[in-house]
């Protein structure tokens, strides 16, 4: 039974992987596919204008729009932030019941049921890119329907934040290891990913020189967002020359 | 040796006090038979006795290495027991290490301290005791343990250096 | 109600008096400075348990009032946790607000205790002697209410035992690395250090309230006094204890405040990643620390009428320390703000500008005002002899410490690396209920206390009286101090 053989060997991680991301800012448009691709398929909830207007919204990714010069001759920039999984993340430490910690696969892992909502890791992100749950999450019907069986709903009190879709790497990883095939590069697609129609955001291997990622991260036009920090985060953005958006 | 009594005279003045068991001494009653009790912390030595050795010390520093034995284990100790990578750093780190050491080793040196006067001083012992209520108003008592052929000397001491009350004392509840 | 008048009347014949043999106008002038001599220890024992007993109308409207409050700030949290945390006014990016702002005031506040009662005793200053169990009251009451802080602000406070340390049902431990951690764990160490530390030197003063009461305070100090009788060695070990206790609770109080800044100094948000942030933290508690207990004991010795023992020469001296520590206070704020000023970083200056002159500087120059202004006028001792005006400058000073860390939390999250990420905060009724809630509390306990404690140490003044004489210096007679202890 290849199942058992899985569950016995217990865990399909491999520390030759390092998650990564390549978001090409010169082809995002600011569409906001991915921030509703994400809602829908980690079950966040929706907060609602006035709690969203008062800095609550839940968005695991979300498009910060700068403006750029002044007018006639301005410009808006788009920019996809989420957590950036950085490998040396202030927010891990901080915590004091290990509800955040550091996968094998350079993943900046949220345990929902160890969390107990001290908010420390929130407080001590750079990003701010964790959100927390205000209250018990609401689904207006009909998006009670389309919840995603596959990823918790989080109760109130807890942090939370963007995982990769660290469901569907394991059910690619668990797919592959059951069909005793190598993992091959682009077939996890975190629902970000899948969603941007100019493709501007590529998930990979950034262990594997040959992933797309890695080609795309070594790029003269890649920069890593508050690089000067030092907290190393697995999110390149890749900005090059004029763009008018 | 005949049958002992239990003498207790009460003195205004530290003086006085200190005079008379000295005299007491020349009567050749051992010094663990004399009591006092005061309501104001004297001087060590101030009314002419000797001060014992203590094991507060040995309790307090005792505690002090089981605290920091406690902190060793948890700062140290138990991110073996389960390691989780955090923040990129090493399973074991020293700051923080530092910090949870020191402070156990305090809580514990602090919580023996407090134990171990307790358990110096006998308490909580709430059966009945030679005592004088006076004592807490500003009188020193003095109490003596002697054999009944003794007991009128004492009394002549005590009267000779203003003592009052003086009388056989009782236990009382405390 | 208390038996010890009958038998104190017929007790001590009077003794004679050192101050007897002065003239007149010399005798009034020293006693003062010999600390109650003309009193002898049973009119001390009156002189403070009678206020006790002493509860008018006044009195139950208080802790009527205090209790309504409390109960209702008890309702809020009820609310809160039904709810979730989101009817308090937090968000992102301000995840922490009132709460720990709050929390921040009550750990400095608790700083006093141990200042007066063991740096002064190491230091042998006598002026401490009355003080001192008012101010390790104030200690172990602050301390409760900052506790509660850290169970109010969790997400989850039922799971609130998952930060004690031992293993879950998979045998995890918490992470120690975390300051949460070091700062739960410090201020349970100096909870039970500063409560200890109280009730030791309660002991002998229980003895002496058992001698002197009736019914129902007769059991409970019967009980709390643990059968003392005032022996020789009852006394050497007491006092051996409380020097050891003196000497570890030091490092403790230091640590205390310094992890609560570590909490803030350890992340990467900017101004509050700072190395000065400890001794800061540290200098500002014992300032207003210290400006709290000149307030309250202002309040007790009008309420309990205890002129007798709390003297100016008491007020006058806790006024100077105030004063130092506020000149401390305000070389430390200007150490850290030059280098943030000078290191020019776009968020600091930001954040600074915020201050200055943004939508923070009504809150910012406020601070100030409170924090500097007291300095200045507490040099004069005619400021720090006069109760009303002491009054006064203690509750500015808080007021200042408050909204210095309501800047320092909130004011300063407000603002991040990201512009997209920067916010605002509003408290809620939420809050401002708890807040308040933990006033009260603090208040109610500390006037139960009062109530039901002498609430001045009686065997402390009376060994501070044994110390004292005059000595003839050409034509003056002046008191001096003998060196026991």
């Amino acid at each position: 039974m290849k199942e058992e053989k899985l569950f016995a060997e217990n865990s399909p991680i491999s520390s030759n992987r390092r998650w990564g991301m390549v978001i090409d800012l010169d082809r995002c448009t600011g569409c906001q596919a991915c921030v509703v691709a994400c809602h829908a398929e980690n079950n966040v909830p929706v907060v609602g204008e006035a709690e969203a207007a008062y800095g609550r919204w839940m968005h695991w990714i979300h498009i910060e729009r700068y403006w750029e010069g002044e007018y006639p001759n301005i410009k808006a920039r788009f920019m996809p932030v989420l957590c950036q999984q950085c490998d040396e993340a202030p927010c891990e430490p901080v915590c004091p019941v290990f509800a955040t910690y550091h996968t094998d696969e350079g993943l900046n892992a949220q345990i929902y049921n160890r969390c107990i909502g001290t908010r420390y890791c929130g407080s001590a992100c750079p990003y701010k890119v964790r959100t927390f749950n205000w209250f018990d999450p609401e689904f207006p019907e009909p998006l009670k329907e389309q919840l995603n069986p596959n990823v918790t709903v989080r109760t109130r009190g807890i942090m939370e934040k963007c995982t990769f879709c660290i469901q569907r790497i394991r059910q690619v990883e668990e797919g592959a290891k059951m069909a005793d095939r190598v993992l091959e590069d682009g077939e996890i697609q975190p629902a970000c990913a899948q969603s941007c129609p100019p493709g501007a955001i590529v998930f990979g291997n950034l262990e594997d020189e040959d992933s797309l990622a890695s080609k795309l991260a070594s790029s003269r036009r890649s920069f890593r967002l508050l690089d000067e920090l030092g907290t190393g985060p697995a999110v390149i953005y890749l900005k090059g020359g004029e763009t008018n958006v | 040796m005949g049958k002992t009594v239990m003498l207790m005279g009460l003195f205004h003045e530290s003086t006085d006090t200190a005079d008379a068991i000295d005299r007491l001494y020349e009567m050749k009653i051992p010094e663990e038979d004399i009591l006092v009790m005061t309501g104001v912390p004297y001087p060590e030595q101030a009314l002419g006795r000797h001060s014992e050795w203590q094991r507060m010390p040995v309790i307090v520093l005792v505690g002090a290495l089981t605290g920091f034995l406690l902190g060793v284990f948890l700062a140290v100790g138990t991110p073996t027991l389960y390691p989780l990578t955090v923040g990129g750093r090493p399973i074991i780190t020293g700051p923080p290490a530092a910090v949870i050491i020191f402070v156990f080793t305090m809580m514990a040196t602090i919580v023996s301290t407090f134990l171990g006067v307790l358990w110096e001083m006998g308490f909580p012992s709430f059966e009945n005791k030679y005592y004088h209520r006076l004592v807490t108003s500003g009188h020193l008592a003095v109490l003596v343990e002697c054999l009944e052929s003794q007991v009128d000397d004492i009394h002549t001491i005590m009267e000779a250096h203003n003592g009052h009350h003086i009388q056989s004392a009782e236990r009382m509840a405390l | 109600m208390s038996e010890a008048i009958p038998l104190a009347g017929k007790g001590p014949a009077p003794e004679k008096s050192r101050t007897d043999s002065l003239p007149a106008s010399l005798s009034n002038e020293y006693q003062d400075r010999l600390l109650l001599e003309a009193m002898k220890d049973w009119e001390i024992n009156q002189a403070v348990l009678e206020p006790m007993s002493r509860t008018g109308p006044w009195f139950w409207v208080i802790v009527a009032v205090l209790a309504a409050i409390v109960a209702w700030g008890l309702y809020a949290w009820g609310y809160q946790i039904y709810w979730g945390f989101g009817v308090a006014g937090i968000n992102r990016p301000v995840y922490w607000g009132f709460y720990i702002a709050t929390f921040i005031f009550w750990v400095g506040i608790s700083h006093a205790g141990t200042m007066i009662s063991a740096v002064l005793r190491i230091f042998k200053v006598d002026w401490r002697r009355p003080i001192t169990r008012g101010a390790e009251a104030m200690t172990a009451f602050a301390l409760m209410m900052a506790g509660l802080f850290p169970l109010i602000h969790l997400g989850r406070v039922w799971k609130f035992y998952w930060m004690i340390p031992y293993p879950n049902n998979r045998f995890m431990w918490p992470n120690f690395q975390s300051p949460l951690m070091w700062d739960m764990i410090a201020i349970f160490t100096y909870l039970i250090g500063s409560s200890l530390y109280l009730y030791l030197a309660m002991i002998p003063d229980m003895a002496m309230a058992r001698d002197n009461t009736v019914r129902w305070r007769y059991k409970l100090y019967r009980l709390m006094a643990l059968g003392w009788r005032g022996t020789e060695a009852e006394w050497h070990k007491l006092h051996r204890a409380l020097n050891i206790f003196s000497i570890i609770i030091i490092p403790v109080f230091l640590s205390v405040h310094s992890i609560v800044s570590w909490d803030f100094a350890v992340t990467l948000q900017p101004r509050w990643h700072s190395t000065i942030f400890a001794p800061y933290f540290v200098i500002g508690a014992i300032y207003s620390g210290l400006a709290a207990l000149a307030a309250i004991l202002v309040l007790v010795r009008w309420g309990m009428k205890l002129q007798n023992f709390l003297r100016m020469e008491h007020f006058n001296a806790l006024g100077k320390v105030v004063m130092v520590a506020g000149l401390g206070w305000l070389y430390f704020w200007f150490a850290g703000l030059i280098v943030e000023w000078y290191g020019n970083e776009p968020v600091v200056m930001e954040l600074l500008h915020e201050e200055f002159i943004g939508s923070l500087a009504p809150l910012f120059y406020l601070q100030m005002t409170c924090n500097v202004l007291p300095i200045f006028f507490l040099m004069f001792k005619k400021v720090r002899t006069t109760p009303v005006l002491l009054l006064t400058f203690a509750i500015m000073i808080n007021i200042g410490m408050f909204i210095e860390r309501v800047l320092i939390v909130i004011g300063d999250l407000q603002r991040n690396y990201l512009p997209f990420n920067w916010g605002t905060y509003r408290p809620t009724w939420v809050e401002i209920s708890i807040v308040a809630m933990t006033f009260a509390g603090f208040s109610l306990l500390y006037i139960l206390f009062s109530r039901i404690f002498p609430y001045v140490p009686v065997w402390e003044i009376k060994e501070g009286r044994l110390r004292y004489t005059l000595r003839r210096i050409g034509r003056l007679l002046i008191p001096t101090a003998a060196e026991i202890e």
